[in-house]
């Protein structure tokens, strides 16, 4: 069964919703989904407190009027849909594994933190540490797409070590800092300090952003690669358009990393 | 049964499983693909002698291949998957790296898994960068012209290899020419190859040979110049040459379509233009678990 949550009133603490996934809830009676316990400020208070609980559509969990105290939303997902009408607060997606998640707000730091796989996608803006390592982990967000509309705070993509970051505003300062693998796309500017301790990975700009002195300029070139995400990646297709050629840019050099910023 | 004078005979043609790959070869420009398809596709006759068959299945125009340029695909067939695992990427570092502006896509989505740059990155010394998207992972090898792209690996199919068709003709001229036609007519057919030079073999064979070390000899029944020397012969007074076409392709109805297509094309040339009879080759239907029978193809039609 899947379940429709509707938000009572403004939070007045934070709440986690980690774990509350249309797999957590299948076979879950109405009363029983009411009567989770969810930790909410420095409480345990069951969800039917919070939300007023209605059936849904299959495999799906959508939860209406969203809130930036609503912490953890899609936190561990692995199959089916949540739907956000709203904004989410902190960890949105953290550890996604599979299915999607998509926010009609804006959502909180650390955006799909550790994220495996599956698609996050966010209408609004995104705070800081989109696709960054979780609390504890070494390493960032390892796969699946994550595509924010609008711009992504600091240190977007930090020590991200797979699967596709697009931001279609800004970026913040410090993105892609000890990036490890994958791609982060921006359709807008990056901040300042961008790069710094890359390994390996791509980021692929419309204009180039200001990197550290690690960084060599290879020149412009004509890339394949650059028409084949075109028209296989349709989160890149928009921003990659008719370009067949790029500036590409290698770093960061001081830390032997052949990280890459194309420009496109 | 008679097509347009030409005697189709009660035969059919005995194929065997093989397994197969499909590759989508693109370059900057159509006659570089093809360069490349044709390299690749050398030296890959028969698997008694290369290891493997292969042949070039059709051209694809840039807005149906995955970067948008000119392309060509090729099949790839070997008696094993083990096999195929080893031929693949030999070719693909030989002939499709080293040739000018290619890059290298999967052509077979399903079934067990063909590496390709899986394999062949390394030539990159390090330098070579991985991309994933969704479950589809590409690289990218910094060479002299730029970048190969290629996909980490393809898939395969158990296909058939070993259909054929032999055309009995009065002369030589004419037995080619009837061949020429037939194999123009093939090459549209989706899902085939037809591995030997010009789509065409000569010196088709028979199992055994008087020498132990052979697997394989002369096909002396349908050798005209040992008509009545040879034990038995299947060719009557009034032919003088005989040219084999063999079909391998992804699927038992796709080398049945290309049989037909390939009849088809000969009876249009007719008796007129020479050509006698169709037959086919087989070993008594006890080797091979595929059967063509050339009147069922051909049914529907007479």
């Amino acid at each position: 069964m899947s379940v429709v949550l509707r938000l009572k009133a403004p939070l007045a603490a934070r709440l986690d919703l980690e774990g509350v996934t249309p797999a957590a809830l299948a076979g879950k009676a109405l009363a029983e989904v009411e009567a989770l316990a969810l930790p909410h400020g420095g409480r345990s208070v069951p969800l039917g407190e919070l939300f007023a609980v209605r059936a849904g559509g299959e495999g799906r969990l959508v939860i209406e009027g969203g809130d930036a105290r609503l912490d953890g939303v899609g936190a561990g997902l692995s199959a089916g849909e949540i739907v956000v009408e709203g904004d989410v607060g902190a960890h949105a997606g953290r550890g996604l594994a599979g299915g999607l998640l998509r926010i009609s707000g804006d959502a909180g730091d650390e955006l799909a933190a550790g994220m495996t796989g599956g698609r996050i996608e966010v209408a609004g803006n995104a705070g800081a540490r989109v696709g960054a390592a979780p609390s504890g982990a070494r390493r960032g967000m390892a796969g699946g797409v994550v595509a924010i509309r609008g711009s992504a705070g600091i240190r977007a993509g930090e020590r991200q070590r797979g699967g596709l970051i697009f931001v279609g505003g800004d970026v913040g300062d410090e993105a892609a800092t000890d990036m490890i693998a994958g791609t982060l796309a921006v359709a807008g500017r990056f901040g300042a300090g961008t790069g710094r301790g890359m390994k390996r990975g791509t980021l692929l700009a419309r204009t180039a952003p200001e990197l550290p002195e690690g960084f060599a300029d290879t020149g412009t070139h004509d890339l394949v690669a650059l028409r084949l995400m075109a028209r296989r990646v349709p989160d890149l297709a928009a921003l990659i358009g008719a370009a067949v050629t790029a500036r590409r840019l290698v770093g960061d050099r001081l830390q032997g990393g052949l990280g890459e910023v194309l420009v496109l | 049964m008679i097509l347009n004078g030409v005697e189709i005979r009660d035969s059919f043609a005995e194929a065997f499983p093989m397994v197969g790959t499909r590759l989508i070869i693109t370059a900057d420009t159509p006659d570089w693909a093809m360069t490349a398809g044709r390299v690749t596709t050398g030296f890959a006759t028969s698997v008694i002698g290369c290891g493997c068959e292969a042949g070039v299945e059709r051209v694809i125009a840039p807005e149906d291949t995955p970067d948008g340029r000119p392309g060509v695909a090729i099949l790839i067939f070997a008696m094993d998957f083990k096999s195929l695992k080893t031929v693949v990427p030999l070719r693909l570092g030989q002939c499709i790296l080293t040739c000018p502006t290619t890059a290298c896509y999967a052509g077979v989505e399903g079934g067990k898994r063909v590496p390709l740059a899986k394999t062949i990155r390394y030539f990159s010394d390090g330098y070579q960068i991985s991309k994933k998207f969704g479950d589809e992972r590409f690289w990218r090898l910094p060479v002299m012209d730029g970048e190969f792209v290629c996909d980490e690996d393809t898939g395969s199919v158990e296909g058939v290899g070993g259909g054929n068709i032999l055309i009995l003709a009065r002369s030589r001229g004419q037995a080619l020419h009837a061949a020429e036609q037939a194999v123009k007519a093939m090459s549209r057919v989706e899902g085939v190859i037809l591995p030997f030079p010009g789509g065409v073999v000569r010196s088709g064979s028979k199992v055994g040979s008087k020498y132990k070390a052979l697997f394989a000899s002369t096909n002396d029944s349908y050798c005209p110049t040992l008509r009545g020397v040879a034990a038995t012969s299947a060719l009557p007074d009034e032919v003088g040459s005989v040219m084999e076409i063999v079909i391998d392709g992804v699927s038992f109805d796709a080398v049945a379509a290309a049989t037909r297509v390939g009849i088809e094309a000969v009876c249009a040339v007719g008796s007129t233009g020479g050509v006698v009879a169709i037959d086919a080759g087989n070993y008594g239907g006890n080797l091979g678990p595929f059967h063509f029978k050339l009147r069922d193809i051909m049914g529907g039609v007479a």
